[in-house]
């Protein structure tokens, strides 16, 4: 019973780790429809500057923190611009999911270059003796990783819902034309939605950050992990992107129950590989609009 | 010195020419953004080291390097032959994942990240081509062939098909060519080239470890066929050489190896964002990139 309930915690953990980074990689593509693959590299760069601002300079934490968030914001913005060029081109979304995994192995390759290979750690907290519960074990700084990740969620979903720049978010996202006609500007919604979602992204490499360690490839393996949820709950699709997250956190934590744990990354490309092919709209997704002509 | 650096580069230019006229077929010439290209070179790559660790002649196992990743090809092609554009692409993407962590992690054939040691270099009816010199004159014959097969193959009526499939897939169809097998074959011989180009590095090298099939090692060959351009044989060839040699001069200017790989990687992604914002045709291309 224990066995299932620390598998249980441990895929709630993951789980919530990756609906962060599938969420603000969500609401790019739902806004700009198509895949932000760099958005790993935002999330990876993002945690190595709040190393360097708190680690090596001494910065105070709180200081650090917002920093590389708004770090993480500017680069999403600048990622924009380099996106914008293509799209005044009028190229099809694998042209921009070529840019995109060029960007992410540009800015992987710069972290390498500036911070080396070997592993970094934040340090900031202490690690703590976990708590027990029902012979589980699971220590406080994943409690505040879980709840921090779920109060952020909801938080990004009532601005999805409620706030003015959510809605025109959501506008663009159903119909640009139609958006466009009663008067908001695409471009400045491709523009937010890559602030916002990049914020998202900085946010998670600080819960990450104090989790793991960091290395200069963590940024493709998150972003595969949070692509993966998001395919599966239903690419563009926020709350979908979230279901996804969890599902694959439990998935992965279970499945190595019966597989050695090296292959713990084999299922989630196997269930990446599959939701592609029979059901790439995910479980809440609706259509893309190039899939009618099928 | 200088002369084993030279054959050196050669053997690259020849190897990267392979996978780089392999991929060209499958994006260029049928429009199939394969992004498992890799896959099919690491494939190739552990089959051949593993047949020949056990003792089998050098052909064989070439042989067989091509043949199983041509399987594996054609295997990916049946089920994403329907994914498009993006699609398509992630799901070849996922499978380069795949074939990474297998290998990664199954130690009881691959070692795992210990990686496969000494395989031996190939000797081929009692000619030995142990030394590089002899081994540069293999790549150089291996890599014209492949160059002159897939010039025939996209010069064939056949080629023709795989043009008119990336152009107009529903038109094709209803000129009565089956589309779906065309994009098949297509995937499939690109695999092959792929696999035997894993087979003449595994050889060369006689090491080979997951961490020399990584994601990252896509970069370069995306490169090439997209700065030589899309549908052009002669622009693959001339980009092979350009690229293989451009990252080279920062090794004589006294960088440590621990900067030069990813100063190498830094350039190549550079360039290739330049190339898809300022010059999508490439230099020599036929279609432009849409």
């Amino acid at each position: 019973m224990s066995v299932a309930l620390q598998l249980l915690i441990n895929g709630l953990i993951a789980g919530a780790i990756y609906a962060l980074v599938a969420s603000g990689f969500s609401l790019i593509y739902s806004t700009c429809k198509f895949v932000h693959f760099a958005h790993g590299a935002v999330i990876a760069f993002s945690a190595y500057i709040l190393y360097f601002l708190f680690s090596v300079i001494g910065l105070n934490f709180g200081f650090s923190v917002v920093l590389a968030i708004a770090f993480a914001s500017l680069l999403g913005y600048g990622m924009n611009i380099v996106y914008n060029k293509l799209r005044q081109r009028k190229v099809s979304s694998v042209i921009l999911l070529i840019a995109s995994f060029a960007l992410l192995i540009l800015i992987e390759s710069l972290i390498l270059l500036l911070f080396g290979a070997d592993v970094k750690t934040i340090g900031y907290i202490k690690v703590a003796k976990g708590l027990e519960i029902f012979g589980a074990i699971i220590t406080p700084l994943q409690i505040f990783i879980i709840v921090a990740s779920f109060i952020l969620l909801i938080l990004l979903f009532y601005f999805m819902k409620k706030t003015k720049m959510g809605k025109a978010m959501r506008a663009v996202s159903d119909n640009k034309d139609v958006a466009e006609i009663v008067g908001i500007s695409s471009e400045k919604i491709y523009s937010w939605s890559f602030i916002i979602g990049s914020a998202i992204a900085g946010i998670a490499a600080i819960l990450i950050s104090l989790e793991q360690n960091l290395e200069p490839m963590m940024g493709t393996s998150l972003m595969i992990k949070g692509f993966t949820g998001a395919i599966i709950g239903g690419i563009g699709s926020v709350p979908g992107a979230i279901l996804g997250s969890l599902l694959l956190g439990f998935s992965e934590n279970f499945g190595s129950w019966f597989l050695p744990s090296g292959y713990k990354d084999a299922i989630a490309f196997v269930i990446l590989f599959l939701f592609l092919l029979f059901r790439p709209k995910g479980i809440l997704g609706v259509k893309r609009e190039g899939d009618k002509e099928k | 010195m200088i002369e084993a650096y030279f054959i050196h580069l050669l053997i690259l230019i020849g190897i990267y020419l392979i996978l780089a006229i392999s991929l060209q077929l499958s994006i260029g010439f049928t429009g199939l953004f394969n992004l498992g290209h890799i896959a099919f070179f690491a494939i190739g790559a552990y089959v051949s080291a593993l047949l020949a660790l056990s003792g089998i002649p050098f052909l064989i196992c070439f042989l067989f390097a091509g043949i199983f990743a041509m399987l594996f090809g054609f295997l990916i092609s049946i089920p994403t032959a329907k994914l498009k554009g993006d699609y398509f692409a992630l799901a070849t993407l996922a499978f380069t994942f795949v074939v990474y962590t297998i290998i990664l992690n199954w130690t009881s054939l691959t070692r795992g990240p210990l990686g496969l040691p000494g395989i031996p270099k190939p000797i081929i009816f009692g000619i030995n081509f142990t030394s590089n010199f002899n081994f540069m004159i293999l790549t150089a014959i291996i890599a014209l062939v492949s160059y002159y097969i897939i010039k025939k193959i996209v010069t064939s009526p056949f080629g023709k098909a795989l043009e008119a499939t990336r152009d107009d897939e529903l038109a094709t169809r209803t000129l009565g060519k089956n589309t779906l097998k065309i994009k098949s074959i297509s995937l499939a011989v690109s695999a092959f080239f792929a696999g035997i180009a894993g087979s003449v590095y595994a050889s060369y090298i006689t090491f080979i470890d997951p961490s020399s099939f990584t994601i990252m090692q896509l970069i370069p060959i995306l490169c090439i066929v997209i700065i030589g351009g899309l549908a052009s044989l002669k622009g693959t060839a001339i980009a092979t050489v350009f690229l293989v040699l451009l990252p080279e001069p920062l090794r004589f200017i006294g960088f440590p190896s621990s900067v030069v790989g990813p100063a190498r990687q830094i350039i190549y992604a550079l360039i290739l964002l330049l190339i898809l914002i300022y010059k999508p045709k490439g230099f020599y291309g036929k279609v432009e990139l849409e």
